[in-house]
């Protein structure tokens, strides 16, 4: 009985030993290692078109992208879904190497992340029914508006200086699907988020049932945000997407997801 | 973020976390002993749908029946419910089938005999009920009545699925915001502290009926 403990707690230090090695000469020279090292992606798996679970697959346009970037790297690339609440403490210990998921740079994200550059511009817009008599973001006053709750929508509301007083009442849903059912369901009058989710989820596949009003709040980018610890990996990242939007490669996967090249890399 | 304005926030949402386990309380209790009885009734066409309203009720998510209470009225007839009104009714169906089947299992337990010796001593079935029966279910049941209030009282976080501001949806928001997760534990301080309520209430109520002692 003795001797197997002995041996088992052996056994444990041996490999405990060897994966400290393996990461150690993984997160040194990347290219020169034997088996490739891995770089663990985290993601919201339910945030279409950017990632998201298609016929049982990972897909997406970040999705897309991080392979290719992976593949210049010699990196194997593992998606690994996280709870979005709780990125931060995913990314901090080490569960994940990095958040790629239309990942909105704001002040107080990039104090705590490496950021790179922003590769993509988002903007919140707001959806509304075909045939609602909301034209303008004025004539939301008195209207009750539905979004995501700690998304981008939300932040750029709080920013806007006269619509979120102007609102009748503001609904914070768990996710955009609920609060799109809100409006289906005539409960809210307009639904504020991600412009390049509202025109992949609901006016591609739904164009005579909403609308988009022109006016737009907030202006954002999207980057990829890793430890603020690891500004090597970033920085080959970075360099690698830059290299593939100069061959023409970035412009090709985005015409896949949005119909033309919506990046930013230049 | 501001720290006081924090907890004026998290007052609110313990406003509402009260108010949804005292609503729910107030009409899920007696209308679970009224399914109880159908549940137990001789006539199939009122137990056979009582059975499979509990089987629905216990075996679907929460979740789902705050969205279909909440929905479908707006998907089917076109009527809007009231947001909070709808989120009650789902809470109140939910809990009313599991209290249910804990008052059955109370009123099975009280044996034959002693409806035989009230009949004996010329009572009639309503008060049989009432003043013999009843007392001695309401001593049965309340252990597993604590269980399912301090259920109750963790369960009024899934109200936020209908967009209503709640301690924990509060919480979260706050953790991303500040990017940390001590909100999370304020939150859970604050289902510690009504469960303590709760469960200091139902100490005092086991005490109250221990009248044989």
């Amino acid at each position: 009985m003795k001797r197997i403990l002995v041996l088992l707690t052996v056994a444990i230090f041996a490999l405990t030993a060897c994966k400290r090695v393996d990461t150690n000469a993984t997160k040194g020279a990347a290219e020169t290692a034997a088996t490739p090292a891995k770089f663990i992606l985290g993601f919201d798996d339910s945030f279409p078109p950017m990632g998201f679970k298609e016929n049982g697959e990972y897909v997406g346009f970040d999705i897309d992208l991080a392979r290719e970037v992976t593949k210049r790297l010699n990196m194997e690339l593992v998606l690994q879904p996280i709870i979005w609440d709780v990125k931060e403490q995913e990314l901090n210990t080490n569960k994940i190497d990095c958040i790629w998921n239309g990942f909105t740079m704001t002040p107080e994200r990039e104090a705590a992340m490496a950021f790179t550059k922003p590769y993509m511009n988002n903007k919140q817009i707001v959806v509304v029914l075909k045939d609602s008599p909301v034209q303008t973001l004025a004539d939301l006053a008195g209207k009750k508006l539905a979004l995501q709750r700690d998304s981008s929508a939300a932040d750029a509301l709080d920013k806007h200086a006269t619509l979120k007083p102007s609102l009748g009442e503001l609904l914070e849903f768990e996710d955009n699907v609920m609060a799109m059912t809100d409006l289906d369901t005539n409960n809210c009058d307009a639904v504020l988020m991600d412009v390049v989710v509202a025109n992949y989820n609901y006016i591609k596949k739904a164009p005579d049932k909403y609308r988009l009003l022109e006016e737009s709040l907030a202006d954002e980018r999207f980057g990829i945000g890793f430890r603020k610890t690891d500004v090597a990996l970033k920085d080959k990242v970075e360099a690698t997407l830059m290299e593939m939007a100069n061959d023409g490669t970035v412009a090709n996967i985005s015409t896949k997801w949005f119909g033309s090249d919506i990046t930013t890399l230049k | 973020m501001d720290v006081v304005a924090l907890a004026i926030e998290f007052w609110g949402g313990t406003v509402t976390a009260l108010e949804v386990f005292f609503l729910t309380l107030f009409f899920a209790l007696p209308l679970g002993l009224v399914i109880a009885m159908g549940r137990m009734s001789h006539n199939p066409l009122i137990r056979v749908p009582i059975y499979y309203y509990i089987l629905f009720m216990r075996g679907t998510p929460l979740l789902l029946q705050l969205i279909i209470v909440f929905y479908a009225p707006s998907y089917i007839f076109g009527i809007n419910l009231n947001r909070f009104s709808a989120a009650i009714l789902a809470y109140v169906l939910n809990y009313a089938a599991y209290f249910s089947e804990i008052f059955r299992g109370g009123i099975q337990s009280i044996p034959v005999g002693q409806y035989e010796a009230a009949q004996v001593l010329g009572f009639n079935r309503r008060t049989t009920f009432m003043r013999i029966v009843l007392p001695q279910v309401v001593k049965r049941i309340t252990l597993p009545m604590s269980n399912e209030f301090t259920t109750l009282i963790k369960d009024t976080a899934l109200i936020s699925t209908l967009a209503i501001v709640e301690v924990f949806r509060i919480a979260k928001s706050a953790s991303s915001a500040s990017v940390s997760i001590v909100p999370l534990f304020v939150a859970g301080g604050i289902y510690l502290t009504l469960n303590a309520c709760v469960t200091k209430f139902f100490v005092w109520f086991e005490k109250k009926q221990d009248y044989y002692r």
